[in-house]
């Protein structure tokens, strides 16, 4: 049936006589070409080599100048409203907001999740989503921003008005040099061009408190760390002189030592140069320690604004108060007399073990990351008790191995060295059918809400999974369950048949409590539970957990880098750092009384709501790092 | 870095070596290769059965016969390889080089050409997201990988070159019909790339429109696909205009410097236009001594851009290098475009559809122009088949890289800066989006010997892949397993230039 | 003195914390939809796949109903087989003189055999392949890929030897190879070719499957005692059903392009069988004298391939969606020429932002979801 098919062969004899035909001819002209293009190559290497040593870099010389001002205003917003476009409909992130700020003056935005203020942010820049419609008129020093043509405004960005981003480790491109991103921001607005730009960069690097700036201004962004990468960032923001400086949460991502000094740095910055820095954060710590003003907004309205005491000792705004409620409170300031009084009180503390022994209970504990064969210890000498109706606060900064710790008691590394007893029993000595019974007697509660759920599991199948896992009780058993749970965590229990994305961050973390919760434990781990969360849902949580607690009796280990938070929970501290435990002890006699050195210098940089008291404790700060022989900067 | 290359590079090796005993050990048992004689009532059958139970050692077994063959291969190390014999017992070494240059000649310029093209229009499509533009080149990129190679190879066949060639022997002009649909359809779609509002659209297509119906009628008059030149005019104005353009493409012609480097660029090419006019009528040494001409002119442009680039060499640099090799290429073009008539003259209908070169072009009146002409010529359709699937991958591939790297934090940064969206897109997010393409290269190189195989059978030529195709039906594993080590050779070769280009480009895993 | 800012909307009276408004949000929430119902209705608002699914559909049943399968006859009265006398130089009888079907809708071969059942049952052979070879690399490279991803070791470096192979060996070539050992046989040749298209699936499975670890619903699956196959079976491959059926569906694309090559080359379907492939090899001398014998099966393979692929890309798209444009975004003339500033719609837009929509519990949630960052890169244009 088929028709004739050109049964297509190769050829071997044509192919032999084509290859016959051609002979290789070898001829010198290519290489003498060759030869020609080398020697251009050498003879500019030469000279470039001879003329480079000759010309040396110019001395740089960057110093911050007062910036001028033309208006009294430096940043002026009037009834500004942007409305996003989106598949759900319009969206109104920001509903008439109106305030200024003058030249020199901080002024702080202060809000949760939803409440506009990046969006009022990024409105001053230009630099919001395509979809955003803006009304409302922005002024930058008298020049209205909202009306200038694109060209304008890009002139502007980088020179007039910059920007200080909340993500240091990806703020930088990380295939360009430093050096080249800095120079960058000089050449743009014609301020400086090849070397002498660099020189200035050179310059600008060391006045931000980078060491060695010559040589580390050649590397790139990924050989720095985050609290390094976020000085660069404020160089370049900082590079022209700008009137206005716009911070949005630039230290929310970074360790409380190197925030406190991140902070330091813009004060003296802003001092130096006038400029007026408007600074968009969630911590009212921060909000004492550099504002002048306070500017409260909620649901893309501005709810309270004014002096920055005013703000934050007699709120008038029922919205105000409710947040400055929910802040944990971090009481550090401790007199002499009451020093000694704690001291004696821990020396008098005995921790005898309860009868039915500790809870969990860590000996020499080491802990190792296992890489392709190579070990990594990541810590190490750690010893702790931890009994029934306690809970014990890890805190360090990142780095520190408290999360590590977490993750090995949770099973989740293997243990290196020494013993971690959990109820008495020794876990890495154990059988594996025992250590897999021993789980049920621990709960865990994780940081990031949003992976924290498994998303196609409806809630009640959440709750209830370890109850599955563990083979405890029917169907209609942990159906009841469930709803037992909920109730205890204060969520309505129609949540059982939703599903993970329909519900925020905060209640998400009330369905982990409620998980972790389900099989009773003697045991709850929890890493960084409220770190992810807004301050009055996180002051919801907290609230929940500590009467979960009174109930249920369990031990807690309670992983944090926020000191309040722990201050608020916990009875027992242990402070680490690198991996080694630097002090241990009862909560009063840690945070008010701390012996060490470093546990000093953590405290010393945690900031407190009140303007008045946060003076004194930077000073105080000042103070501390002078005496342990650290330079401030 | 260099550490991990090196084990890479091992470790592909390794399974280069594996693979050939697997294809072996299948070729071998996937047919009888005495079938056709066994079946033959011709009397010389028995004796021929000898014959290649001989050559192709069909008493041993296949281990033995592997070994043997693997001898032969490894002692390419000491320089003198030895690919064994097909079945009727010729030497396969001179057989296989010259097929792989016509293999490996089609797979080198379509992998480049879809790499520039597939890279320039995923970048246009990137930054024109959702609009007519990127909707049409998205579902002609669907087309594209809908699409059967071999179709297409043989619609191209049947009517794209025998259309060509009767266009060209009838005197190779547009009618006024064609004109105007030619016409027509850029005034419709270079505004659809431009951009921009209905007012400004409309104007670009009708000044387009207009110009190409001016462009086609002069090319009419001029006769001019029968007799085409750039010329010296052409040279001179195409250099300038693609120095001034590409200045304002890459730097902005405000930036002075990069401007004169570009424009002494362009009066340097001209001068060599003249300079090398008589060198080049017969190149010594054909293609080595034009690339060599190549490197020279690359090293002269970097060179020029270093000294007169001033605070913007990076910019410099890739301006001057483009203006130097479009140049050059101008003036390439130009010599081809010169001997265009004579080679028409001896071969009237220029493209053949059989065979990748004309076999009477080895005598001696010919010039290296026209035969390499004529290579061109037999060249390019199948080039653009095999152009298809690729192109289509890379441009995929880059959109989807740009568009993820724009969301990054550090473009943001830019902007903060007051950067340019030219700088913005050149010079922070391109770098970044090329890092990821680096990966696929060397998964497209097999592709691309596929395509070849199928390619070689409908255009007939005697490449590797008819080679491949025909040793494989007769079962003869020699030339199958030759077939395999080059073409794997040249992919690990790829692989390996790929990772070294992924480490050249992200300084993370350099540093 | 502080000043408070005159409220407009009820928020002051009925929340007065973000946590309230995220309660009170949860209590106003309607229908509760599942993954797989929030994909399936994304799925089904992607016009182009929708299209193709229709078409595949359509094909499939033509292909099968068309002259019947194995012992169920069909509707067609002609066997590919049967010759007869050829009429009309054997030109296509669709749309003629007209009848809409008439004889020989796709025209006659040389030997008058009837081209409509050719081709009818050349896309049957190849549906066949194509699904039988999705679904065995399907499972080949799930499988792989998991293990690959969950337990490391040397199945990962198995994976990436074979993922090297594939760099190293065409995929062409293999199946070649592979398709003459096989001499013709559909189904055998089916399964093999699914043997050796699985590495990609399996990388990109093995990719998911490592991201997955690092979520944190594994971590406490892990720590509350979950067995490594409960992890795997309830917690990552359905999470990663996603990235499984869309390659799925793209390899079946392949298959058919790969099968219809290797058919053309005399190596995949041989006779007495034909596949699409294989009738365009033989009739491709044909090309301009009976056009129709080959155009017909070249189309139908690509618009199977192409209904399969868009269909794939339906399916990404609903698994994991990208900020879409919405509404009518084309800029006016004075911004295309950069005359108006950030202020996009002027005076437009400021009746719309005043407006609440919905309740402004809604808005919010909906606020952080969406401070889109659509693509930057536009605004080359506009500014």
């Amino acid at each position: 049936m088929s028709l004739m098919t050109i049964l297509a062969e190769i050829d071997y004899e044509e192919l032999l006589e084509d290859a016959e035909g051609q002979e290789f001819i070898f001829s010198w002209e290519p290489l003498i070409i060759l030869g020609i293009a080398l020697v251009i190559i050498l003879v500019y290497l030469i000279a470039s080599r001879l003329l480079r040593s000759k010309k040396e870099l110019p001395p740089g010389e960057f110093h911050l100048e007062k910036a001028e001002f033309e208006t009294d205003k430096a940043l002026q917003f009037q009834d500004v409203k942007v409305t996003f476009a989106t598949e759900f409909g319009t969206v109104d992130a920001v509903r008439g907001v109106s305030f200024d700020v003058g030249p020199g003056e901080v002024v702080a935005v202060v809000g949760e999740s939803g409440s506009g203020k990046s969006v009022t942010s990024s409105t001053t820049m230009g630099l919001t989503a395509e979809n955003a419609s803006i009304s409302g008129e922005v002024f930058l020093d008298g020049k209205n921003i909202t009306q200038m043509m694109p060209g304008a405004l890009r002139g502007l960005r980088g020179n007039e008005i910059s920007m200080v981003f909340q993500e240091p480790m990806t703020a930088l491109n990380p295939v360009l040099k430093v050096s080249d991103q800095l120079t960058e921001v000089f050449q743009i607005h014609g301020k400086a061009f090849g070397a002498e730009a660099l020189a200035k960069s050179i310059e600008l690097l060391r006045s931000v408190g980078i060491p060695d700036p010559e040589n580390r201004i050649h590397e790139y962004p990924h050989q720095f760390s985050g609290g390094q990468r976020q000085r660069i960032v404020i160089a370049l923001a900082v590079a022209n002189n700008p009137k206005v400086i716009i911070a949005d949460e630039p230290t929310t991502a970074l360790d409380v030592t190197v925030q406190a000094e991140i902070l330091d740095l813009m004060r003296r910055l802003k001092d130096e140069s006038n400029t007026a820095i408007l600074l968009i954060t969630h911590n009212m710590g921060v909000v004492a320690d550099m504002a002048d003003r306070v500017v409260v907004m909620f649901q893309g309205e501005v709810v309270e604004q004014g002096p920055v005491k005013q703000i934050l000792r007699s709120p008038q705004h029922p919205y105000t108060q409710r947040l400055l409620d929910a802040m944990p409170e971090l009481r550090s300031e401790t007199s002499a007399e009451e020093q000694t009084h704690i001291h004696a009180e821990s020396a008098a503390y005995e921790d005898t073990e309860p009868e039915d022994g500790y809870a969990l209970q860590g000996k020499d504990l080491a802990l190792a990351y296992k890489f392709r064969g190579r070990s990594n210890r990541v810590v190490e000498g750690v010893n702790f008790a931890v009994k029934r109706g306690e809970i014990l606060g890890l805190v360090g900064e990142s780095g520190s191995g408290k999360s590590t710790i977490a993750k090995a008691v949770l099973g989740l590394l293997e243990v290196d060295d020494g013993e971690l007893l959990i109820r008495g029993k020794n876990l890495p000595a154990l059988p594996r059918q025992e250590r897999r019974a021993l789980r049920r007697e621990i709960g865990v509660v994780f940081q990031d809400p949003a992976a924290s759920l498994d998303p196609r599991f409806p809630i009640g199948d959440v709750i209830t999974e370890p109850m599955v896992v563990h083979k405890v009780g029917t169907a209609k058993e942990r159906a009841a369950r469930a709803k037992e749970l909920l109730d205890a965590v204060k969520l309505p229990t129609d949540v059982i048949n939703r599903y993970p994305h329909e519900l925020s961050g905060g209640q998400r973390q009330r369905i982990s409590i409620a998980r972790a919760m389900s099989l009773s434990p003697s045991i709850l781990i929890a890493d960084e539970p409220t770190s992810a969360l807004d301050v009055s849902v996180q002051a919801r949580v907290l609230e929940m957990f500590a009467e979960l607690q009174q109930q249920f009796e369990f031990a807690c280990l309670f992983v944090t880098h926020d000191l309040a938070v722990v201050d608020q929970l916990a009875d027992q501290i242990m402070v680490l750092e690198k991996g080694r435990m630097v002090e241990y002890g009862r909560k009063d006699q840690i945070l008010r009384a701390p012996q060490e050195d470093y546990t000093k210098r953590l405290l010393a940089a945690a900031p407190v709501p009140d303007p008045d008291l946060q003076a004194k404790r930077r000073q105080a700060r000042r103070e501390l790092l002078a005496a342990q022989g650290l330079s401030l900067d | 870095m260099l550490k991990y290359t090196l084990k890479r590079l091992g470790s592909t090796v390794l399974v280069l070596f594996l693979a050939s005993i697997l294809v072996f050990f299948l070729t071998v048992h996937s047919g009888d290769p005495l079938a056709d004689l066994r079946e033959s009532n011709d009397p010389d059958a028995p004796f021929e059965m000898e014959q290649r139970i001989y050559h192709m050692q069909l008493d041993q077994p296949w281990y033995t016969r592997y070994w043997g063959w693997l001898q032969g291969v490894l002692g390419c190390f000491r320089l003198s390889c030895d690919f064994g014999t097909n079945r009727e017992g010729q030497d396969l070494n001179p057989i296989l080089m010259q097929a792989a240059e016509d293999s490996l000649r089609l797979v080198f310029i379509a992998t480049i050409a879809s790499i520039v093209l597939g890279i320039l229009i995923g970048i246009l499509t990137a930054i024109r997201q959702y609009s007519v533009f990127d909707y049409s080149v998205s579902f002609i990129v669907f087309l594209f990988f809908s699409l059967p190679t071999f179709w297409a190879a043989v619609l191209a066949k049947d009517y794209l070159a025998i259309y060509f060639n009767d266009w060209m022997q009838e005197g190779a002009e547009f009618s006024w019909g064609q004109l105007l649909l030619i016409s027509g359809v850029m005034a419709v779609v270079v505004p659809l790339i431009a951009g921009g509002s209905a007012m400004r659209r409309l104007v670009t297509g009708a000044v387009v429109g207009l110009f190409s119906a001016g462009a086609l009628w002069y090319f009419d008059s001029a006769q001019f696909a029968l007799y085409p030149r750039v010329g010296a005019l052409g040279v001179i104005l195409l250099s300038f205009g693609l120095a001034v353009g590409l200045t304002a493409l890459i730097a902005g012609l405000k930036n002075r410097q990069v401007l004169y480097t570009a424009l002494t660029v362009a009066a340097l090419s001209i001068v060599s236009y003249y300079a090398t006019w008589n060198l080049l009528q017969d190149p010594p040494g054909g293609w080595f001594f034009l690339g060599a001409l190549f490197v020279l002119t690359i090293v002269i442009c970097v060179v020029i851009a270093r000294t007169m680039g001033g605070y913007a060499k990076g910019q410099a640099t890739s301006v001057a290098v483009l203006t130097g090799v479009l140049s050059s290429a101008l003036i390439l073009l130009d010599h081809f475009m010169y001997h265009w008539p004579n080679m028409m003259s001896l071969k009237p209908r220029p493209i053949s559809t059989i065979g990748s070169h004309t076999r009477r072009f080895t005598e001696d009146d010919v010039t290296w122009w026209q035969v390499n002409l004529d290579l061109l010529t037999q060249l390019w359709i199948p080039t653009v088949i095999l152009m298809l699937i690729s192109l289509a991958t890379y441009t995929r591939y880059t959109r989807s890289s740009m568009l993820e790297v724009a969301r990054q934090d550090y473009i943001r940064t830019a902007r903060a800066k007051g950067a340019s969206e030219r700088t913005v897109v050149l010079k922070h997010a391109f770098r970044n989006a090329l890092i990821p393409l680096a990966t696929i290269v060397a998964f497209d190189f097999a592709g691309l010997i596929g395509g070849t195989v199928v390619l070689e059978r409908i255009f007939n030529w005697n490449g590797m892949g008819q080679l491949f195709v025909t040793a494989l039906q007769q079962v003869d594993p020699a030339p199958v397993m030759g077939f395999m080590i080059i073409t794997g050779f040249v992919a690990v070769l790829f692989n390996f230039f790929a990772d070294i280009l992924y480490a050249v480009l992200d300084p993370r895993i350099r540093v | 003195m502080s000043e408070q800012t005159p409220n407009t909307s009820q928020t002051e009276q009925d929340m007065a914390d973000l946590a309230e408004v995220e309660d009170a949000k949860l209590q106003a929430k309607g229908v509760s939809l599942s993954q797989s119902q929030l994909v399936r209705r994304r799925f089904f608002a992607h016009k182009p796949a929708v299209i193709s699914l229709i078409l595949l559909a359509f094909l499939t049943v033509l292909a099968f109903s068309s002259i019947g399968y194995g012992i169920i006859p069909g509707w067609w009265d002609k066997t590919f087989t049967a010759t007869g006398p050829v009429l009309n130089g054997g030109q296509p009888t669709m749309f003629q003189d007209g009848q809409i079907l008439g004889e020989h809708p796709f025209g006659q071969t040389q030997m008058g055999q009837d081209f409509f059942a050719q081709a009818m049952y050349g896309m049957q052979q190849s549906l066949i392949i194509a699904f039988v070879v999705g679904i065995v690399s399907t499972m080949i490279g799930v499988v792989v890929g998991a293990a690959a991803g969950f337990f490391r070791g040397w199945i990962e470096s198995l994976l990436m030897r074979a993922t090297d192979m594939v760099i190293v060996v065409p995929l062409l070539v293999l199946a070649a190879i592979l398709g003459q050992m096989v001499a013709g046989n559909v189904w055998a040749l089916a399964l093999v070719l699914g043997c050796v298209t699985w590495t990609g699936l399996a990388r990109l499975v093995r990719a998911e499957i490592l991201s997955l670890r690092e979520k944190e619903y594994v971590s406490a699956a892990i720590a509350m005692g979950a067995s490594p196959t409960r992890i795997i079976l309830k917690h990552m491959l359905p999470n990663s059903v996603g990235v499984i059926i869309v390659n799925a569906t793209f390899s079946i694309a392949a298959a058919i392009l790969l099968e219809s090559t290797l058919s053309f080359l005399g190596l995949g379907v041989q006779l007495p069988e034909v596949s699409l492939g294989s009738l365009v090899d033989y009739y491709q001398g044909a090309s301009t004298t009976r056009p129709w014998l080959f155009w017909f099966p070249g189309l139908f393979i690509i618009a199977i391939a192409l209904s399969v692929n868009f269909i794939g890309d339906g399916l990404r798209d609903a698994y994991d969606p990208r900020q879409k444009r919405v509404g009518d975004r084309r800029p006016g003339l004075l911004q295309a020429m950069g005359l108006r500033g950030i202020n996009r719609r002027g005076k437009d837009r400021t009746q719309g932002a005043g407006e609440a929509p919905g309740q402004p519990g809604q808005a919010t949630h909906v606020v952080s979801a969406a401070e889109p960052k659509s693509n930057p890169l536009r605004q080359w244009r506009k500014k």
